[in-house]
């Protein structure tokens, strides 16, 4: 005989043992879920959260990170653009993280779920790009005008010879690197983590196709 | 949600929890780790059930749930790799029903069972709750040949497990 039959004889057999009360399944309904979709989605809103706090904190308690802003950006104008475009480009990824959180359905079949975490963990992934770059773009243009624009540092620098000078625009390039790659590290590590089994199982389904 | 909605459900479960706790067994292989997935699958189901038209069969969206909640959303999976504890569960097999060799063989078989992938292991659940290929692919969303493809080399598997 087969031995999947064999199993299939003894499978239906089996009375549980654990019997759980109606009490209990109530208990049940009001504890909390563990699952990745929910975690991957107490993630992002984290991640929103952090780089909004890190744009808009130094605004309000640092005055000379204002003074440095009004030298920098004597249009107000440029400044408001800025602003309105990154915090609509925010809003975007918003949208998109609830939009493909809502359609996560655990009625649907195993790979088109499957298919919808990973979605979901994409828009995630373009958003940290995202941040990332420009978290890069502003550091670098932050020291360039913060060089520029602070008398006693651009007088020295004036009379730094050209070696000296790459040294400094070395070491600001290098520090960016280092601090992006440090939060790429970061990311990787913690959805690798989360979606180690997902992936595993997704690509298990897939192969089935091929 | 209503207290009327609520009391159905738990009513539904509380008759049909035997299918929840067969997903746990493939699943888990310790008596916390299976309570987890009871409890995790318990809360997918209610937060899906204000969906549950009645079109399917409840014990049949059951499996669905059940399954893509352990196959995907699940994620305390260091306890569900380990199989080395699986004896502690042991399987208890009644009395009249006691056989050695065949009781012996079945523990083996369960052993082997613990340790196909997440993917195998809801084929085998499915076909040892008597589905047809067509609701086999359907729950996973895989073609109906693939499903038997799949299932073949899975019963290989088994036998090179219980024969190396």
């Amino acid at each position: 005989m087969d031995e999947l039959d064999l199993l299939k004889k003894d499978w239906n057999k089996k009375s549980d043992s654990t019997k759980i009360s109606a009490k209990e399944i109530y208990a049940m309904l009001h504890k909390k879920s563990s699952s990745i979709v929910k975690t991957l989605f107490y993630i992002s809103i984290g991640e929103l959260v952090f780089w909004i706090l890190i744009n808009v904190l130094p605004y309000f308690f640092s005055q000379a990170y204002n003074n440095q802003i009004d030298l920098v950006y004597s249009d107000k104008n440029v400044l408001t653009l800025i602003n309105v475009f990154s915090y609509s480009i925010i809003l975007i990824f918003v949208y998109l993280l609830f939009k493909a959180h809502k359609s996560i359905s655990v009625t649907d079949n195993a790979k088109k779920l499957m298919e919808s975490i990973l979605k979901t963990r994409k828009i995630i992934k373009y958003y940290v790009l995202y941040n990332l770059i420009v978290a890069s773009i502003a550091m670098l243009m932050g020291l360039y005008f913060g060089i520029k624009f602070t008398p006693e540092v651009s007088d020295k620098l004036a009379d730094a010879s050209s070696t000296e000078l790459f040294i400094i625009y070395g070491v600001c390039f290098l520090m960016t690197a280092i601090f992006v790659l440090c939060f790429w590290l970061f990311y990787k590590l913690l959805y690798g983590l989360l979606l180690k089994r997902l992936n595993r199982n997704y690509k298990e389904l897939k192969e089935l196709e091929v | 949600m209503n207290k009327e909605l609520e009391h159905n459900f738990v009513e539904l479960l509380e008759k049909h929890q035997n299918i929840v706790h067969k997903v746990c067994r493939l699943y888990t292989n310790n008596y916390d780790a299976h309570n987890d997935l009871f409890q995790e699958i318990t809360i997918q189901l209610w937060k899906a059930y204000p969906k549950f038209r009645g079109d399917a069969k409840f014990s049949t969206w059951m499996y669905r749930v059940g399954l893509n909640t352990a196959i995907t959303l699940y994620r305390k999976s260091k306890r569900t790799i380990n199989t080395q504890d699986f004896d502690g569960v042991a399987f208890k097999i009644k009395a009249d029903y006691y056989d050695d060799t065949e009781e012996q063989q079945l523990k083996i078989l369960y052993q082997a069972v613990h340790q196909l992938n997440d993917i195998e292991k809801a084929l085998v659940f499915l076909y040892l709750e008597d589905k047809d290929y067509r609701e086999i692919s359907e729950t996973l969303g895989i073609s109906e040949v693939n499903a038997r493809v799949k299932m073949n080399r899975i019963k290989t598997k088994l036998k090179t497990i219980l024969n190396p």
